[in-house]
């Protein structure tokens, strides 16, 4: 057998899936998006790029764009540099580090609707934890999910604090990978910690950390919906509405089936961009071997 | 080879003769959880057990909007329950999918069934263009919970509350309490941001949601609750939230529902249908609960409130003998007894009147007053077109777009007119969307 | 300060930092632990208490009561061990090919694989997804549970990512000793890369364990729900909930996913993955 024959027939069970059931559903979302189509689609007018229009010129849908620009950009900055620091103490050999792991995981096990709940309980204007001891410590009377941008700082902390299991279990492994030889040879030059993190970590870690960057980029555009449903519900006005949640309600609560599609290829689109940019420019800068 | 053949044979025939006795198999869909799941199954086993031939299965479907994507999906897919359970904004798509069959037609034929024993604000809300389209299952009504041990201490009289809104807000400011450093610390009300509410308001004040009598002689075209009693609405609660005395809670239920139960507000607007859980909640936390009817504006007509809840669609599935089954199971469902007992194990109330006069007689609504006004308050109500509700085919749209304007208002974003006109406006692109696929 | 005094400082700093960061991220579940045990009176009981009066257990015997928690386990388990294996086999099979092997297309192909991670795919599919399971007559089967979701571009990717930093002359190396592309993979390639393979198999687990949209519109019995949906069956969608009663639930079906993240945690411990492989 060739190695290239080897190569294609690897490859065959995941295209095969991916074909069949995000490829020929994607299709349709294309096809539907042109189309005003009724909840049970048994009407459907054909609109032609109207519903796109309808988009670009609501006001609330370019805001949204506004709003998961800002969110993506500040979950994934903090949430990455958080890791990052608590990957480097989580990979110290101190007695408990087990538990200590597990602990710092247990976010991102739970659901984003649970996650949502929680944060809920923690946040409720008067008998939250958060809430009270604002209140009886300063005198602050927060209002968390009722005022912006509260709302929305809400919603990012608990993104970032789900999606933190995530990071810090690839940044772990990530860091198994960097030879101890490389520290011992630095130490030897007379390197600080901090000249080692700058030199040795951070670029042996940059393959793991431009995946993580997109995965997290498709965490937050994409999972989020979940945890915004249950905490904001996009509100107060919309001002914690991302194109995610928009796609949501308009596809699963408002039976929108046409303007749902049109969401989703645009979000689609807007995405492919980000990836070719990435791809382009970030890339370059990856440490690979 | 003669055995094998005669084999062949028997196994044949005993699968016939399966097939002839095999009892219907429906398949119901619902949206209850948590408690009331196990009721609607205890109430489905129950059917089961006194109805040899025929087989319910139900099954959970998620939450509302869940439950009718679910459904959805299935009509797309060809396999489709035979009863779904569909809440009230839903009608209108229901009525439009093409899929159901009115139940009106099983009522017309059925001479053992007396549509006239259901109460008729609840036949109100499911009626339209004179046909009944489907019936009531869980049915509850909005009302303000209050605190009466509260009411005691900030010198209220617990047996006599607000009635009007002038006293409502008079209430409200009794019962709010500053702490030294000007911080509440307890609220006279709190209540989620929840667009149901507006169209109880609506309906108290006798005013309509929708034109062509909200939606009820014909299509609603037009949202037209930007009026002078939506505007009251707006004002209301704007001025409550201002000045102080109310909470906003935020989107949903839980949160508000929280504050009231750790007595941080003094009254709460919720529905009916969690009648039996605050007064656990009243009793493990220490306090008295109390139950009132919508206070309604001063000088303004009153018309009554809205049904809520969910109703019981069936689903036109091309087989009359699924479909008797079906009809047998809604029907069973509707009757005095079953009704007793579901409204008496979940807090939706009756809406059969036998069921009704049964529980009375009992002597449960004395022993429960609280439940009464909840019963009361329906009962109550003129049935006009403004209390049978507005029904329109982008009504969770609508909705929400309510809920967001009156979070813009809470927030400074907008006046109360201009919040509402907004919402009306919106409301009205959305009705035009949603109906340019009828036309 | 002697050498042995200097760790002995560095341990006690770390453990402290750890302990302070634990408890900052576990404070929204130890507010779950503490309500599983609260009865739904003392949840809300002013000032807010954070230790219950009375460890109300019962919650948790409720839980088995009032839903079929067991059979939900025991399909959510079902479920997300198929995903697990399966994505992460073919994730490192298709890793394997993008990182170690040239061939036509590859650029294309990896450019396919990588939109889909940008496709709002939980979303999109549901319904054409549904309609397609129902042809196979795959509804309320584990087929329809499984098969959707056995190949994923995040495992791809990440397998490709890891294998892309492993030196090229190990596999020279293991030309020349006569060991074919598969051999290499299996015996050399994947040994060493138990770390990374840990990791992606535990991602996957928990991405299974928490489906909900789909299983919901898929399954049509009880005896083929999963963890999630019975979650969802304790609350109330408009009613006042028992509070105590859905945090025992969160805690049972959070459990698994740590159970099994605590075992493969074990795998990262620094320099062991990388002993003798580089340099």
């Amino acid at each position: 057998m060739t190695r290239k024959l080897i190569s294609y027939l690897l490859l065959v069970p995941t295209f095969l899936i991916i074909g069949l059931f995000i490829y020929y559903p994607a299709v349709l979302t294309f096809q539907k998006s042109v189309y005003r189509v009724s909840p049970f689609g048994n009407r459907n007018i054909f609109v032609g790029l109207g519903n796109f229009k309808t988009l670009f010129t609501s006001q609330s849908y370019i805001q949204e764009m506004w709003t998961t620009l800002l969110f993506v950009a500040v979950t994934i900055t903090v949430g990455l540099t958080i890791s990052l620091l608590f990957s480097l103490l989580l990979n110290e050999k101190v007695p408990g580090i087990g538990i200590f792991r597990t602990i710092v995981f247990s976010p991102y096990a739970i659901s984003p609707a649970i996650a949502g709940m929680l944060w809920s309980f923690l946040l409720n204007p008067v008998v939250g934890y958060v809430s009270y001891v604002l209140l009886n410590l300063f005198g602050i009377q927060s209002h968390w999910m009722t005022t912006y941008p509260a709302a929305l700082i809400a919603v990012m902390v608990a993104t970032v604090w789900q999606n933190l299991g995530f990071n810090i279990i690839f940044f772990l492994s990530g860091l198994q990978g960097i030879p101890k030889s490389y520290y011992e040879a630095a130490t030897i030059d007379g390197a600080g910690a901090i000249k080692k993190f700058f030199k040795i970590t951070l670029p042996l870690l940059s393959p793991i950390t431009f995946y993580l960057a997109i995965m997290n980029i498709t965490f937050t555009m994409f999972t989020v919906f979940g945890v915004i449903d249950i905490m904001t519900q996009g509100g107060p006005g919309n001002k914690t509405t991302t194109l995610i949640y928009r796609l949501y309600r308009d596809g699963f609560i408002y039976f929108r089936t046409g303007m749902a599609s049109a969401e989703s290829v645009i979000l689609i689109v807007i995405m492919a961009i980000v990836t070719f940019v990435y791809f382009r420019f970030v890339q370059r800068k990856v440490h690979y071997r | 080879m003669w055995r094998k053949v005669l084999l062949v044979g028997m196994v044949m025939t005993l699968a016939a003769s399966l097939l002839v006795a095999a009892p219907v198999t429906i398949r119901f869909w619902h949206a209850m959880n948590g408690p009331l799941g196990q009721m609607v199954q205890k109430l489905v086993n129950e059917f089961n057990q006194t109805h040899p031939n025929i087989v319910v299965k139900a099954d959970y479907a998620g939450s509302y909007s869940e439950t009718l994507s679910k459904t959805i999906a299935a009509v797309k897919g060809g396999n489709p329950p035979d009863i779904v359970q569909i809440y009230d904004i839903g009608t209108q798509m229901m009525i439009d999918s093409g899929i159901i069959i009115p139940l009106q037609k099983f009522i017309d034929e059925d001479k053992t069934f007396d549509v006239n024993t259901l109460i008729p604000q609840a036949r109100g809300y499911y009626t339209a263009n004179g046909k009944l389209y489907s019936l009531p299952f869980n049915s509850s009504n909005p009302v303000i919970y209050y605190n009466k041990t509260l009411f005691k201490k900030a010198g209220l009289d617990p047996n006599n509350p607000p009635t009007t809104w002038s006293q409502f807000k008079e209430a409200c400011k009794m019962l709010t309490i500053k702490n030294s450093k000007g911080n509440t610390v307890q609220y006279g009300f709190t209540s989620g941001v929840i667009g149901w509410f507006f169209e109880q308001y609506m309906a108290v004040q006798n005013a309509l949601m929708f034109n062509n009598e909200n939606g009820r002689v014909s299509r609603a075209t037009k949202a037209i609750f930007d009026d002078p009693a939506g505007l009251r609405i707006f004002n209301f609660w704007n001025d409550l939230i201002q000045s102080g005395v109310m909470i906003n809670a935020g989107p949903g239920w839980d949160n508000a529902n929280g504050i009231f139960a750790s007595q941080k507000a003094a009254m709460l607007l919720d529905s009916t249908s969690d009648v039996g859980m605050m007064l656990k909640q009243g009793k493990e936390g220490h306090f008295e609960v109390g139950v009132m009817a919508l206070p309604h504006p001063n000088g303004v007509p009153y018309g009554g409130v809205i049904i809520g809840g969910a109703s019981l669609w069936m689903i036109n599935t091309h087989n009359t003998q699924r479909e008797q089954a079906a009809w047998e199971f809604i029907k069973w469902l509707e009757s005095p007894k079953q009704q007793v007992q579901w409204s008496k194990g979940t807090g939706y109330f009756p809406i059969n009147k036998n069921a009704l006069t049964r529980i009375m007689h009992e002597g449960f609504y004395a022993e429960h007053p609280q439940y009464l006004t909840t019963v009361f308050q329906l009962l109550m109500s003129n049935v006009t077109p403004a209390t049978r509700g507005g029904i329109a085919g982008p009504f969770p749209q609508i909705r929400a777009t309510v809920e967001k304007a009156l979070s813009k208002m809470f927030n400074h974003e907008m006046t109360p007119s201009q919040a509402l006109k907004w919402a009306q406006d919106q409301a009205n692109q959305e009705l035009q969307e949603y109906n340019s696929l009828y036309q | 300060m002697t050498k042995r005094t200097k760790r002995t400082l560095r341990v006690v700093v770390v453990e402290i930092a750890l302990i302070v960061m634990s408890i900052a991220i576990l404070l929204p579940i130890l507010l779950a632990i503490t309500m599983s045990f609260k009865t739904s009176g003392e949840v809300f009981s002013y000032p807010p208490k954070i230790f219950p009066h009375t460890f109300y257990f019962q919650n948790y015997i409720k839980v088995f009561q009032n839903i079929n928690m067991g059979r939900f386990l025991l399909n959510s388990f079902i479920m997300a061990s198929i995903i697990m294996v399966g994505k992460t086999f073919f994730g490192v099979l298709g890793g394997y090919a993008f990182a170690n092997f040239k061939f036509k297309g590859s650029r294309i192909l990896f450019g396919i694989l990588f939109l889909t991670l940008f496709m709002p795919a939980e979303l999109l599919m549901v319904v054409p997804l549904f309609s397609l399971m129902r042809s196979f007559h795959w509804i309320n089967t584990f087929w329809a549970l499984t098969i959707p979701f056995l190949a994923s571009a995040t495992s791809t990717f990440l397998m490709r990512q890891h294998f892309m930093t492993i030196p090229k002359d190990l596999e020279d190396a293991a030309r020349i000793d006569g060991a074919g592309p598969m051999k290499f993979l299996f015996q050399i390639l994947v040994p060493i890369s138990k770390s990374m393979i840990g990791a992606v198999a535990v991602i996957n687990f928990v991405y299974a364990w928490n489906l909900y949209l789909w299983p919901l519109i898929a399954t049509n019995s009880n005896s083929m729900k999963t963890v999630q949906i019975g979650l969802k069956m304790l609350m109330s969608n408009q009613s006042t909930n028992d509070w105590g009663v859905i945090m025992a639930g969160t805690l049972i079906a959070l459990a698994p996913a740590l159970l099994l993240f605590f075992f493969v945690q074990k795998l990262f411990v620094r320099g062991i993955a990388s002993t003798g492989l580089k340099e």
